[in-house]
């Protein structure tokens, strides 16, 4: 198949996909207000449904498991301190990894001796980017290369694309969990794709 | 190449389906037609699909997991530690529903509203300048001498051209003029003289105004003599001060004086 005819064969697969997605903000809305009356069953049930959703953001976001497993418990409580928020009808899935979001970069900022290790702001020709020749460095597996690419990402990039990526969430749903319009999810998805590529070409050899 | 530029963002929103269908049929058509485009894509889906690598390890990670439990034991800990979700106060629920996003065009609205009725009210009610009482000006000692002495000079001209009238009806009186005929009215403007030599008497005290002050000191002792004459004139009166304006020479005096100070105008 050619390129061209794989891109388009991509793209269609990853629409109709995104189409079959639907919210089921109904039933959400009335086990929220269960947990608002102070339904523990209620509770439950939504950690049960939501839990993997959260943990995959923020696993993405950190690749640390203890760390994800934090966010997930923090989150809950979080959303079971401020339930009352929760307004019917909003999507309340993003309402939750809003939530989960905030508590991510809470966690990241407090942890300083991640933030030294990891290199968040700035632009890509400051980043402090290994040496083509490094030897170590050529000899990490994939995995690697991608994750010590990711945290070169600044915070918000690195969390769009998170999303996008491994939570296939859409540029407008990304949008409303960052409070951000979808033209600027847009914009920063594009910069973070090129300065993944910039900071990986030496490994993947271009 | 321009229109690439203008694509750039299309590219990594095309492969991951979020163009909208006009969006994706112009981006479509550019890229049949464009290699460097066609290139680009292919090297962010390769980027991309290395990306992907790190699902497994996600996936790794959410296999370790023991999702059946972990709802009770989140369920446990977060009610330990808040054993009933928090109800919202009436402040905090006043506060949400007033600040709700909905409500932000509303705000703007009535903000920008006082904004152009303050200016509005600023530009009605706008005071004309006025200094404010004890601001200094900041001017030079010279400039402020020299509107004292013009000051002084043309306060000092004013009191030579009334003196010249007076002393003028008197040097020219003849029985048949009227003026001198009711002499309470020469009474009154000499009083009157005497009244504005007294004003004009710091500013005379000026170095540059030492000649004018020796000439308007004679003119004053003239009008005192005349005021302490008494109400009627006699001949004999009038007399006496025709002779003490004519040898004091003082009509000339005020003449030459006031071209004078007409010619140092500042």
């Amino acid at each position: 198949m050619s390129p061209l005819g794989y891109i388009l064969k991509k793209s269609a697969e990853i629409q109709s996909m995104l189409e079959e997605r639907e919210s089921t903000n109904e039933d959400i809305s009335s086990l929220v207000e269960k947990i608002k009356q102070g339904d523990r069953q209620a509770f439950m049930t939504v950690v049960s449904l939501y839990q993997k959703k959260v943990f995959l953001l923020a696993y993405s976001f950190f690749h640390n498991r203890e760390d994800a497993m934090d966010i997930i418990q923090e989150t809950f409580l979080r959303f079971y301190q401020k339930v009352h928020l929760y307004e019917k009808g909003k999507n309340f899935k993003n309402w939750l990894l809003q939530i989960a979001k905030n508590i991510c970069i809470d966690h990241y900022r407090k942890d300083h001796s991640k933030r030294s290790e990891w290199q968040i702001d700035g632009d890509i020709g400051d980043m402090n980017l290994p040496d083509e020749d490094d030897k170590n460095f050529r000899s990490l597996d994939l995995k690697d290369i991608m994750k010590r690419s990711l945290i070169k990402l600044t915070e918000k990039q690195r969390m769009i694309f998170v999303m996008k990526q491994y939570n296939q969430l859409k540029y407008r749903e990304i949008a409303q969990i960052l409070g951000i319009s979808s033209g600027t999810v847009k914009s920063l998805h594009f910069k973070a794709v090129q300065n993944l590529r910039v900071i990986m070409a030496p490994y993947i050899g271009r | 190449m321009r229109e690439c530029k203008k694509h750039e963002q299309d590219r990594v929103a095309f492969l991951f389906g979020e163009l909208e269908a006009k969006e994706r049929d112009r981006f479509l058509s550019h890229l049949v037609g464009c290699s460097h485009c066609q290139r680009a894509i292919h090297e962010i889906r390769e980027m991309t699909e290395k990306a992907d690598t790190l699902h497994a390890d996600i996936q790794e990670a959410m296999d370790s997991i023991d999702w059946e439990s972990l709802p009770s034991k989140i369920t446990e800990a977060v009610l330990e530690k808040v054993p009933q979700p928090s109800r919202e106060g009436w402040l905090a629920r006043f506060m949400r529903i007033a600040f709700q996003s909905k409500m932000r065009p509303v705000y703007a609205g009535i903000l920008v509203g006082i904004l152009i009725g303050s200016l509005a009210t600023l530009l009605i009610f706008q005071r004309p300048f006025v200094k404010e009482r004890g601001e200094a000006f900041i001017v030079s000692r010279d400039f402020l001498e020299k509107v004292e002495t013009e000051m002084a000079r043309r306060e000092t001209l004013d009191y030579l051209d009334e003196s010249q009238f007076l002393l003028l009806d008197f040097v020219q009186y003849s029985p048949d003029r009227e003026e001198l005929r009711k002499p309470e009215l020469a009474f009154e403007k000499a009083r009157d003289l005497l009244s504005k030599k007294k004003y004009i008497n710091p500013q005379l005290m000026k170095f540059q105004m030492a000649k004018a002050k020796e000439i308007c000191d004679q003119i004053e002792l003239l009008f005192y003599e005349l005021t302490q004459m008494g109400e009627q004139l006699t001949r004999e009166d009038l007399e006496r001060i025709r002779r003490l304006i004519e040898e004091n020479q003082l009509l000339l005096k005020i003449k030459l004086l006031k071209r004078e100070l007409k010619e140092s105008e500042v």
